[in-house]
């Protein structure tokens, strides 16, 4: 009796397992794909991050805002649909969009190789550059100089790459992997950190808090450029977005967002 | 279901996997050791202890026990430099998550302590043993015999309560798999594996206590 109970327990939490495995491995059934997909869902979903000033930020009212943001809602008004925001950090974003969670990924998705592997990139909205940031009492000027620091980064972004590389060559130099942006600002602002790679953007984070002119801008690792990204299925999606893109290069807007929320104006950008 | 599971990018990454395994049981072996030291302590002083010791002790308790332990973690990690003590990852990982544990092992232990029946306590008073005899033979080992699965499940939910700690940046095993995650976006395959392999240490450590409770309690009650 007893061994039979245990049984039928068994059973069921192997039903659950394979259920779960079987439900988490074709998350792909209801998504829209298509342009026409969006539309006659109603909805446009986009996943955004809003610890990524000046991209992605939460404003004043505690609403998402930043240059990715409005981006994301003049995609949105150009479809005609309402937009709904999903928000993934750093990390999250390619599983947002192969899990399905997105119809597409607006968050400094810095268009690479590697990730293109696993989803699709639309010719670059904006370019960013990635730097090394400490503070002004800290002496940086390359890499060399890191040996023996400790330097923060956000796991999984082309800062962690490029430094990873030089930690590679140059011994002595201690990288702390942190899963978003929030959290190297705060080891930074903490001293829990001696230098931080981030997006130059980051200085302008940085500075809002009360210590934020103490720190400065470094040297510069690497320019990245940032693409919408979709699941590698949907080509039509992606054919509007390249053409979308155009036309705001075009009429000035992507100029008008930069000056708005980076105070600087775009480098050119390049098409594939 | 159109996607193609690859596990082989994964298992190229084996030794980094094992290296995140082997933090993974580090940290909680460190934290459950010291944890246990904290709630042994904690629960004598709660149950044989001067009463402002006792309502230190429950307000310990009740503070971490009411708190989410990532909390707690940013705090120890982010907040206490402020105030000039600075960890680094690992130390902040281990002390979190030890005094995490501490508190659950204090109200573990007090309750193992409290079911412990008034007559044989008497008795043993009436064999004449001291009051420290009786608190370690009579009292405190039984207690923990009685409490030693619900101790031992909350060093289990300890090893996976490891897998936050790379909020602050510690390496172990879902840091690790986050890492991979970001080299090979293999996500879902990570993960599947990750799962694998904390089931495996989760199944081990269960094996490993019941071994040592039929060594340390061989006798019947």
């Amino acid at each position: 009796m007893r061994q039979s109970h245990r049984r039928t327990v068994l059973h069921g939490a192997a039903a659950l397992v394979l259920g779960l495995l079987v439900t988490s491995a074709m998350p792909r059934a209801a998504d829209a794909t298509t342009v026409d997909d969006i539309v006659s869902a109603g909805k446009v979903t986009i996943a955004i991050d809003t610890t990524t000033p000046p991209y992605g930020m939460i404003d004043n009212d505690m609403q998402p805002s930043g240059f990715d943001i409005e981006l994301a809602q003049l995609i949105g008004k150009a479809m005609g649909v309402p937009v709904e925001f999903v928000t993934v950090t750093s990390p999250g974003r390619i599983p947002a969009l192969l899990t399905g969670r997105a119809d597409m990924v607006v968050s400094i998705f810095s268009i690479t190789a590697e990730r293109a592997l696993q989803i699709a990139f639309s010719i670059p909205y904006a370019s960013q550059s990635s730097v090394v940031l400490a503070p002004k009492s800290v002496n940086i000027k390359s890499a060399k100089d890191l040996a023996g620091l400790k330097v923060g980064v956000t796991r999984g972004t082309g800062e962690d790459g490029l430094l990873t590389a030089a930690a590679k060559d140059i011994p002595g130099i201690e990288i702390l992997r942190f899963d978003d942006y929030a959290s190297i600002s705060q080891a930074m602002l903490s001293g829990q950190i001696d230098a931080m790679g981030g997006g130059d953007y980051g200085d302008i984070y940085l500075k809002k808090s009360a210590k934020g002119d103490d720190f400065e801008l470094k040297y510069i690792l690497k320019t990245f450029y940032f693409g919408i990204g979709v699941r590698k299925d949907s080509p039509e999606l992606l054919q509007w977005l390249n053409t979308f893109i155009f036309t705001l290069r075009q009429d000035g807007t992507l100029d008008r967002l930069s000056m708005k929320y980076r105070k600087v104006p775009l480098p050119p950008l390049p098409t594939f | 279901m159109n996607y193609v599971f690859q596990f082989g990018p994964i298992f190229r990454h084996s030794d980094e996997l094992i290296y995140g395994a082997v933090r993974t049981m580090e940290l909680t072996a460190a934290s459950s050791a010291i944890g246990f030291v904290i709630g042994l302590a904690g629960a004598l002083a709660r149950s044989f202890g001067p009463i402002w010791l006792k309502r230190i002790v429950a307000v310990y308790v009740e503070i971490i026990r009411n708190t989410p332990l990532l909390v707690q973690l940013y705090f120890v990690f982010f907040s206490l430099p402020l105030m000039g003590v600075k960890l680094s990852s690992d130390q902040a990982a281990i002390l979190a998550l030890s005094i995490h544990l501490g508190a659950y092992a204090v109200e573990i232990l007090r309750a193992g302590i409290q079911s412990i029946p008034g007559g044989q306590i008497e008795a043993a008073k009436s064999l004449g043993l001291s009051r420290r005899q009786i608190i370690r033979h009579v009292i405190v080992v039984p207690a923990a015999r009685a409490v030693y699965p619900a101790l031992t499940s909350q060093f289990i939910l300890q090893l996976l309560g490891t897998s936050i700690v790379s909020a602050i940046a510690a390496e172990e095993l879902t840091a690790v798999a986050n890492n991979l995650a970001m080299q090979t976006f293999r996500n879902f395959e990570i993960y599947i594996v990750i799962a694998i392999i904390y089931f495996i240490l989760v199944r081990a450590c269960s094996l490993l206590f019941r071994l040592v409770s039929l060594v340390l309690f061989r006798w019947k009650a």
